[in-house]
């Protein structure tokens, strides 16, 4: 949270040049030394940057900081409010909330989940095979997406295939799945996987096929035979719009693995919470609702912050395609 | 390392005293066409050009004319539908790092530091670490570009990346550098400085260079001998040697011996602008107006 702040005096200054104020160094090879200068972009000029002073620049972050920080707060505090609201006074206007548990019921039931060993293992369980079978989406999608991207006959001979089974949801695929595999724990795995999988493998094959082609003559200008630019131009041309793949099938994969859980596992946080249900513990369901939901956006936060590291170049380029 | 890195001495001095063999790029009866049938374009039609070892040579043309198929000819993108390419008698089977290539567009790799795409052509001949480094490094800070090796090629000026683009074409120590129009995207300003810095350059280096650009200044600066191209289909209209001594400074723009050049050139590519356009500059295209319409505008003239 503490780099929230650096990184909005960033986003506040798009013009400012992102050429340090190095002088433009000398060219030995220039016999126009001054007219050189003239070439690189001009650095920001020094008052600009410092004349107007540190505390000023803190203060303007800081008061847009505070805004979009008061503004956050209030919306999730009135979504618990009309929560309260709705469930300690029992509302009952066609939905019903006569049943649902209240927050502080939720924050005392989270209490005692975070001590049970039982809890803490369905949460382990999800988290094995989000890990496994998204890891296994993210390498066949990838190996894949490139070879067909990049080779048309490939491309026309696997794409029919892929487009017919890609509108079946991964929830789908649940009995089949069961039927599949040997056992109920890899048949999961495989509907999580297959929940990744495809918006990862088209991203991956639409990132192949607009990485610009003056890229790719470049690279074999310099010598680069076929496996040399598939790795070294093609992977990284593609590089920004996998990692949009990758998201996006984080978020599918959550969703598939929380309905097959629900339908045929046996631990996880989806078994959890229809379980839940079953029992009539209120307060677990909503309980397991809000566990899914911590999970899921701190994956797709670990997968921001991976492409964040993977890709620092991308906070140069002009459209700033960074979320 | 130092094979790319000692300028031949005294290059300037003599023309003809360039070693012999190294870089010579022969095109002989070249055709290329487009499509099939009805559809076919005819782009470049029997071309014969030579490009000694050493040698500048630019070829002009009006747009259109296929000045960049024949480049992409030389640089292995396409084959040639007749004729020959040859590169020290050897026929150009595909692209290849003995002949590097400045594009028009930018073409640095994005997502790698400016030092490691100067490093690529190394690191794709197997060239070990450290080696690529000294040698990319010792290559940008000739080039008065050290300052910038850790940064990203968004983050540099339209001229900065055109100049590590020529730094990483020179890094592999081709023996002839190919440039379609490399300045095309930059402003005027910056195009006469980049002009200077690689007239210095090969000053230096002594490549051969085919360059093509629809610049006829800037083809007359840098050349020996510039080759002026003739409208769709692309045939040599002509080929003018360029006298002017070596090295080249941006006050010969302003002699006479230039100046003369200048015109001979332009009247060449204006007959050939007009050919390119005739079917589209039919009754009064050129003239502008056929009808004197005056300072009150259309509306009078409706």
């Amino acid at each position: 949270m503490s780099s929230l702040p650096l990184r909005l005096i960033d986003a506040d200054e798009p013009g400012e040049p992102a050429v340090p104020g190095a002088a433009a160094p000398h060219s030995p090879l220039a016999a126009v030394p001054n007219a050189t200068a003239g070439l690189e972009r001009p650095s920001p000029p020094a008052a600009a940057v410092s004349g107007e002073g540190i505390p000023l620049r803190l203060a303007r972050a800081l008061r847009v900081h505070l805004t979009a920080l008061l503004l956050g707060a209030s919306s999730l505090g009135g979504l618990v409010l009309f929560w309260h609201l709705a469930t300690t006074h029992r509302w009952d206007f066609y939905i019903r909330f006569t049943n649902l548990p209240t927050p502080q019921e939720v924050a005392v039931q989270l209490g005692m989940a975070l001590d049970n060993v039982k809890f803490i293992q369905n949460v382990g369980m999800s988290l094995r095979r989000i890990a496994i079978g998204f890891l296994v989406a993210t390498v066949l999608g990838v190996a894949l997406g490139l070879a067909i991207g990049r080779y048309r006959l490939l491309r026309q001979l696997v794409f029919p295939a892929i487009e017919a089974l890609r509108p079946i949801p991964a929830i789908a695929w649940v009995p089949i799945s069961i039927m599949l595999w040997p056992d109920n724990e890899v048949s999961i795995v495989f509907i999580t996987f297959i929940g990744a999988f495809f918006p990862i493998l088209l991203n991956t094959v639409a990132g192949v096929q607009a990485v610009d082609a003056v890229l790719l003559r470049a690279g074999q200008c310099l010598g680069a035979r076929e496996p040399q630019l598939m790795w070294h131009v093609v992977l990284p041309g593609a590089a920004p719009q996998i990692f949009t793949g990758l998201a996006v099938g984080m978020g599918v994969a959550w969703v598939s693995l929380i309905a097959a859980e629900m339908i045929s596992g046996q631990f996880g946080v989806g078994y959890f919470t229809w379980e839940a249900y079953s029992l009539i513990s209120y307060a677990d369901i909503v309980l397991g609702m809000i566990t899914i939901g911590v999970l899921g956006l701190g994956c797709s936060w670990l997968i921001r912050a991976a492409s964040r590291l993977a890709l620092p170049w991308l906070a140069y380029s002009k459209p700033s395609s960074q979320a | 390392m130092s094979a790319i890195l000692n300028p031949r001495p005294e290059a300037g001095a003599a023309e003809g005293a360039a070693p012999a063999g190294r870089g010579r790029i022969e095109l002989k009866g070249l055709s290329m066409a487009f499509g099939e049938g009805a559809a076919r374009v005819d782009a470049v039609q029997s071309f014969d050009l030579t490009v000694a070892p050493g040698e500048f040579v630019s070829i002009i043309g009006p747009s259109g004319c296929g000045k960049s198929s024949l480049l992409n000819v030389v640089a292995g993108f396409m084959p040639p539908t007749e004729g020959s390419v040859l590169l020290d008698g050897v026929p150009i089977k595909g692209p290849g790092p003995e002949r590097g290539v400045v594009f028009q567009q930018y073409s640095l790799f994005p997502w790698m530091s400016v030092r490691k795409n100067v490093e690529f052509g190394l690191k794709m001949q197997g060239v070990a670490v450290s080696k690529r480094q000294t040698t990319a490094r010792t290559l940008l800070g000739l080039a008065g570009l050290l300052a910038f090796e850790n940064h990203y090629p968004d983050q540099l000026s339209g001229g900065m990346k055109q100049r590590v683009g020529i730094v990483r074409a020179l890094a592999t120590s081709p023996q002839v550098m190919l440039m379609d129009e490399p300045f095309g995207a930059l402003d005027a300003q910056t195009r006469v400085v980049m002009q200077q810095i690689l007239t210095n350059m090969w000053q230096k280096f002594r490549l051969s260079v085919l360059f093509i650009t629809h610049d006829i200044e800037e083809a007359i600066f840098l050349s020996d001998r510039v080759y002026v191209m003739t409208a769709r289909p692309g045939r040599i209209k002509a080929e003018v040697a360029i006298p002017l001594p070596r090295p080249r400074t941006a006050e010969m723009m302003s002699s006479i011996e230039f100046t003369q050049i200048l015109h001979k050139l332009r009247n060449l590519i204006r007959e050939e602008s007009l050919a390119a356009m005739g079917h589209e500059l039919s009754a009064g295209g050129l003239e502008g107006f056929a009808t004197e319409v005056g300072p009150a505008g259309v509306q009078q003239l409706v």
